[in-house]
């Protein structure tokens, strides 16, 4: 569900989740299955966050990893983008960033 | 209609490619009549030839398409991604390669070119898969099938190709063979390895689940560092060869760079992991049973109850040794706090260098304190400083190591010391050293010299080595004794005019240093995680050297009449 502060809000966005035979020694593939119109997130639905790479720990649970996946909807990282075009639209122009996700929830997660 | 599918496209070029050799063909013969004429034909005219070598780059894509179809299947977007990374890569060096060998460049050359690049592809893409079987849940029988066919093949043609390069080397003299026998050689090692991470992934497979093999990822280490190292071999071999016979290979720079860039990481994650793990060892207590049950008995990794067989990290936070083993494999830190295992180091400073320089043979104790901790360790030369003389002088010296063991347990952190007291001298130093205390220059000396030695115990076996070592550590010693000395007349040229101001501030210093030594003490064991501890406690240790300064220069003027 997306988080009721953000642009997301009303939208229910799938996630696909694969643990490597390792876990928890390497971090679990999380990727979103619904299209989202986000800096940090592209279009194959892979994520740009750093706890899912080379912050990975073994303490985190999936819990914690949805959490903080909940936060980056509410708050993108636009100084380390996956979609530039996204990044940039959320640096200079927040209403059409706004605009445009919210379509996009509408569009694909509604 | 501009839109049109890139399967459409595909076909409808091919077939376009196709109509236009069957027409330039049958003009010829149409033309010549006889097969010789109108061969001479063709080739003699531009037009038919570039219809020709169309059509060859049409049969090339198609083989490539068949082939991928027969070893892969459908392609992941991951891969596809990458494949056209690595091959814009690959063209690039092809294009630089093709300068250097214009004198021989011909229609065979380019033919061996493209076949380089196929297979190239193929390994990538080979790599590629095999590290997704890591990730995929559900790995078939063709899985298997594809994959082992595969990993023959390529392995197979590269060593054909490396043999066929090899004799045309020795019979011909040098030419542009070089490059592909190394090539080729280079390959061998990618599938060597993809083979190899193939078998490890097969045997971590047939493991079941409640019991996961975990010597899988030590040697995935190992294998890495073997084949980098071998990789940045053969390369160096290369170049000496190319540098010799032909040009400097600029082409190859770019793939030389990445493998020493790969070796040197693979080198640094042995040595790291290693180090983490004798570390961790030695020197970090087994948790007893009452601090496993004082906090949360599971195992924040595995999530299994705690019982026995678990180490305490400095930052206190428990785990069995098992999952921390398979951790440290992989990263240094501590799974919840992320505290550097190796390097809990602060901002260094001028000396810091000079003590991390040997650091190239890992000190067993290589600085065992997290950020958090290290005022603490200190603390003794406090008490000392107080009880007996400013400057503890190295015979006094051995004097430091009862301290911490009885009185001082207070503070949580203590008992890690008293847990190994042997261990203690061998990891004094990293806490000492950290921040050089400026009144206590000759302190870090004595406590490198001895874990030095315990270093070069360590080396006995190899005595040209150890000798080295030991004339490298010596260096060092000379070295930091120097600097101590340098800031030493540093510190009392510039102090010597304030010596004035005599015996006032001793009896305030005397009470002060015990005050602050306490405080940080208290926000050393409150504050549990370094990230808060940062900026407050540069401050801190700041303060706390300049009262030591202070009181060293009252203790000096105490001496001196």
């Amino acid at each position: 569900m997306g988080p009721a502060d953000s642009p997301y809000e009303g939208g229910v966005f799938f996630l696909d989740i694969v643990f490597p035979t390792d876990y928890p020694f390497k971090p679990p593939k999380v990727s979103f299955q619904t299209k989202i119109y986000h800096p940090n997130i592209n279009s194959n639905g892979s994520i740009c966050l750093d706890i899912l790479r080379s912050q990975w720990s073994p303490a985190l649970t999936i819990s914690k990893v949805l959490l903080s996946i909940c936060s980056l909807l509410t708050d993108p990282n636009p100084d380390d983008p996956l979609v530039p075009e996204i990044a940039r639209a959320y640096k200079t122009d927040r209403e059409k960033y706004n605009q445009m996700a919210r379509e996009w929830t509408s569009k694909y997660a509604m | 209609m501009l839109q049109i599918s890139p399967r459409l496209r595909n076909t409808l070029i091919s077939i376009g490619s196709l109509i236009l050799t069957t027409a330039v063909v049958s003009n010829a013969f149409y033309q010549r009549k006889q097969f010789y004429p109108s061969i001479i034909y063709i080739t003699k005219s531009n037009a038919s030839m570039a219809a020709i070598y169309f059509q060859g780059l049409t049969l090339v894509f198609l083989t490539w398409k068949l082939l991928r179809w027969v070893f892969f299947g459908q392609l992941r977007p991951a891969e596809i991604e990458h494949l056209v990374d690595k091959s814009w890569f690959a063209m690039t060096d092809t294009c630089l390669a093709f300068t250097v060998f214009r004198d021989e460049f011909n229609s065979s050359f380019v033919t061996l070119f493209t076949i380089l690049l196929f297979l190239k592809c193929f390994h990538w893409l080979a790599e590629d898969r095999i590290d997704y079987m890591e990730r995929t849940p559900v790995i078939t029988k063709l899985f298997h099938f594809r994959a082992v066919s595969l990993l023959t093949t390529l392995s197979f043609l590269d060593i054909f190709f490396v043999a066929y390069a090899y004799n045309s080397l020795v019979t011909r003299g040098a030419s542009y063979q070089l490059v592909f026998g190394f090539e080729y050689a280079v390959l061998c090692t990618a599938v060597g390895f993809t083979a190899i991470k193939y078998i490890l992934h097969c045997i971590d497979s047939l493991h079941d689940q409640t019991a996961p093999w975990d010597r899988k990822a030590a040697i995935l280490l190992y294998t890495e560092l073997v084949i980098n190292f071998s990789r940045v071999t053969l390369y160096t071999v290369f170049l000496v060869l190319m540098f010799k016979m032909q040009s400097f290979p600029l082409f190859a720079v770019r793939p030389i760079y990445m493998a020493v860039k790969s070796f040197k990481k693979s080198l640094y994650d042995v040595i790291m992991s290693r180090r983490a793990i004798h570390t961790m060892n030695t020197l970090y207590p087994n948790a007893t049973l009452e601090e496993i049950r004082a906090g949360d008995s599971t195992c924040i990794i595995c999530r299994e109850e705690m019982t026995t067989s678990c180490k305490k990290l400095p930052c206190n936070h428990i785990f069995h040794a098992y999952c921390l083993r398979s951790w440290f494999q992989r990263q240094q830190t501590c799974p919840t706090c992320r505290l550097d295992i190796l390097r809990p180091r602060r901002p260094a400073t001028a000396a810091a260098p000079a003590a991390a320089a040997p650091a190239g043979q890992p000190a067993p104790g290589g600085g065992a304190f997290p950020p958090g901790q290290f005022a603490f360790p200190q603390q003794p030369h406090f008490h000392m400083g107080n009880m007996a003389f400013p400057f503890p002088l190295p015979p006094g010296f051995p004097q430091h190591f009862p301290m911490p063991q009885p009185g001082q347990a207070g503070p949580a952190q203590l008992p890690n010391l008293t847990g190994a007291p042997m261990m203690y001298p061998a990891f004094y130093p990293a806490g000492g050293m950290m921040p050089p205390p400026p009144p206590l220059p000759p302190m870090p000396v004595p406590n490198f010299a001895d874990m030095s030695e315990e270093d070069l115990r360590r080396l006995e076996g190899d005595s040209r080595r150890a000798l080295e070592m030991r004339v490298a550590h010596l260096r060092n010693i000379q070295a930091l004794l120097d600097a101590a000395v340098i800031q030493f007349t540093q510190y009392l040229s510039l102090m010597t005019p304030p010596v004035v101001l005599p015996a006032v501030p001793l009896t305030s210093t005397t009470t002060i240093p015990t005050g602050t030594s306490e405080a940080t003490v208290s926000s050393s064991s409150t504050n549990a995680t370094p990230s808060e501890e940062t900026p407050t406690g540069n401050s801190e240790s700041d303060e706390v050297r300049r009262r030591r300064l202070q009181r060293f220069q009252n203790g000096l003027a105490a001496e001196q009449p």
